[in-house]
């Protein structure tokens, strides 16, 4: 099986490209996503390879383009829609959380929603309050919808290839820290990510942790800085949050008896707060520690890049927090 | 009066007594407390529903709005179903899920299901329409909604996209006057929804929708607009003889309003067309009599249908 080394962003595109190509029925449509190739390049060639009919430019339409993209599965294609910042996600509030999710059901089943909502997510450098946000509890909360998380080129591609082909509407949560982020991806076309399934990204025997998108990153540094001083950290990347591959998270709990959870959106109701609960109520009897959370603090996200530093969990805090949890 | 004119109105009549049956049996159960959700009457906006549902084809996409009942069976939904589902049965369209107007579905009618909230059909219509278009079917996407409705943000969003790509769509305000107890001009400044419409480029009909006759002619020129890939758009002037809700008494109204409202009602109108065409009126009674035995027919036939058991409501979340 041959690879090729490619970036995030690029890894997003060849799963849009190829899919394109694979189905007649994916089209795609959002903000600056034709001529342009989008704000961010990640959907550079595929206006020109794959048509105007396929590849549209929208006006600032968020309800349009969560709620035209549910219709548009309705009648038979399987829309991939982008909003330029999951922040706008909260515009179409309507459309996100109600017909995306709900439609499906409410009408007995009758029809599928394959729709992807490609929803660039988290703290960029220097953009703010309002194009800063990781809002993945908002849909983790909101039963109907898959959630995926990629933290890596491979799992960008994979997990997106599965979307399309999903007949369950997905959000599919790009880290725009990430784009320029370079990786091994797989040539082959037919080789999909599946959602639910965590992947190990470095094995231990101390602690767990968990993290995902931009996080991993950071937690992997982490865990090298505290490989030195002789600790062994277990760091699990869940790939997709709905569905949650809890049993990949339960069997290194069992292993470690330690759990620390980090994520970039803030802590109160954030993600990890929903995986600690369930830790203390399954795995009370494994733990030789608390459970505990990293996260940002509950602050929007100031503008000023100094500033910013702050509101998401830095290498040192992990470090601390994981030695804090080992020697409890 | 053309043969063909007459055969016409009888067809048009006749759906809008099915449509009204329908809605006295709902009515009964609301009154009786056996359906116990919202239930939204559109006696008096027969004619709109009836007159434009008779101008799509089976495949033509359909979201129907929340007032009345006449867009479902005049595109050729089963009764028994829609009572189904009012009655909570898993014999109604949504296998017990539903309770009420707002989701029912027939997929081989093109009926594809309405929202809770409103204003949801325009964005909606619009991915029907492109649907269509992108994978060349011919098909129209029809989304019917008040003028409350036409104020929502969904509709410029969803209108302006329509327009940039001449996408299939036939948007029909049924244009009542009255949002719940607040009064159009009051509310939105003007009594006159379709020249918003005219704004972004639609095409415009403004019907009296108590003319079922009038309402079907408008309906087949906008069709035949949309389905060229001209959106369009209909507004037919109507008037709302109940309340918002079964049960809601309207203090907030002019007793004569209702009144004039009750005059202008369009079976009315339609039967004295008929026997001014030399139909006769126990020809034209036979009609509703026939209306309200089909409804009672269905409702007993919705009854033999179980009531959901728990576990239903964990079933068909995930395709």
């Amino acid at each position: 099986m041959t690879s090729t080394e490619i970036t995030y962003a690029w890894a997003i595109n060849h799963a849009m490209d190829e899919e394109m190509a694979r189905d007649p029925r994916v089209v795609l449509f959002g903000q600056d996503v034709g001529r342009m190739g989008g704000v961010f390049g990640v959907t550079r060639n595929l206006f020109e390879k794959h048509g105007p009919e396929r590849v549209r430019d929208v006006s600032i339409v968020e309800h349009f383009v969560v709620g035209g993209a549910v219709g548009a599965a309705l009648g038979g294609l399987r829309p991939i829609a982008e909003v330029q910042f999951a922040d706008f996600l909260l515009v179409a509030g309507d459309e996100s959380f109600h017909k995306l999710p709900k439609w499906r059901y409410m009408h007995g089943g009758a029809f599928t929603i394959p729709v992807v909502i490609r929803a660039p997510s988290g703290i960029q450098g220097g953009v703010g309050a309002e194009h800063s946000q990781s809002p993945e509890s908002h849909y983790w909360h909101t039963p109907g919808v898959k959630i995926a998380v990629p933290s890596t080129p491979a799992d960008a591609k994979g997990l997106l290839k599965s979307a399309i082909r999903d007949d369950n509407p997905v959000i599919f949560f790009e880290t725009r820290r990430l784009y320029r982020v370079k990786g091994l991806v797989p040539d082959d076309p037919e080789l999909l990510v599946p959602f639910g399934q965590a992947s190990v990204r470095r094995e231990g025997t101390d602690l767990t942790v968990v993290a995902w998108a931009g996080m991993v990153l950071e937690v992997l540094a982490a865990a090298e800085e505290l490989a030195a001083e002789g600790l062994s950290i277990e760091v699990i990347d869940p790939r997709t949050l709905v569905p949650f591959d809890w049993e990949t998270v339960a069997a290194s709990v069992r292993k470690t008896s330690r759990l620390l959870i980090v994520h970039e959106a803030p802590l109160t109701m954030g993600p990890g707060a929903e995986i600690a609960s369930r830790a203390a109520d399954e795995l009370f009897a494994e733990l030789d520690a608390p459970v505990r959370r990293l996260a940002g603090p509950d602050v929007p996200i100031p503008q000023n890049m100094a500033l910013e530093q702050f509101c998401f969990p830095q290498i040192p805090e992990i470090v601390a927090a994981a030695r804090e949890l080992i020697r409890w | 009066m053309s043969d063909e004119d007459r055969a016409d109105l009888l067809v048009l009549y006749r759906q809008m007594a099915r449509g009204r049956a329908l809605e006295d049996r709902v009515n009964a159960l609301t009154n009786s407390r056996e359906f116990r959700g919202f239930f939204h009457p559109g006696r008096g906006q027969e004619g709109i529903q009836a007159g434009v549902c008779s101008v799509l084809r089976k495949d033509d996409y359909l979201l129907y709005a929340h007032r009345g009942l006449t867009y479902l069976t005049a595109k050729g939904m089963d009764p028994t179903s829609i009572l189904g589902d009012f009655l909570g049965r898993v014999g109604g369209s949504t296998g017990g899920l539903g309770a009420g107007t707002v989701h029912c579905v027939d997929v081989e009618n093109g009926i594809m299901g309405q929202g809770g909230t409103l204003g949801s059909s325009f964005t909606l219509s619009a991915g029907l329409g492109l649907a269509s278009q992108v994978l060349k079917q011919d098909r129209i996407a029809t989304a019917f909604f008040g003028d409350g409705a036409s104020a929502r943000g969904t509709f410029i969003e969803a209108g302006v996209t329509i327009a940039a790509w001449k996408l299939p769509v036939l948007w029909v305000c049924e244009n009542n006057g009255w949002a719940v107890s607040a009064r159009l001009a009051d509310v939105q400044g003007t009594d006159d929804i379709a020249p918003r419409a005219a704004a972004l480029g639609f095409y415009t009909e403004v019907v009296d929708g108590q003319d079922v006759r009038a309402v079907q002619a408008a309906a087949r020129r906008a069709a035949e607009k949309a389905r060229a890939g001209q959106p369009a758009f209909i507004e037919a002037k109507t008037s709302r003889v109940e309340g918002h809700y079964t049960g809601d008494v309207q203090p907030y109204r002019d007793k004569d309003d209702v009144a004039q409202a009750k005059d202008r009602d369009p079976l009315l109108l339609a039967q004295t067309q008929l026997v001014e065409m030399g139909v006769s009126e126990a020809e034209v009674s036979a009609i509703w009599d026939e209306a309200v035995s089909e409804m009672a027919a269905a409702e007993e036939l919705a009854r033999l249908s179980p009531e959901p058991t728990g576990d239903r409501i964990f079933e068909g979340l995930w395709a």
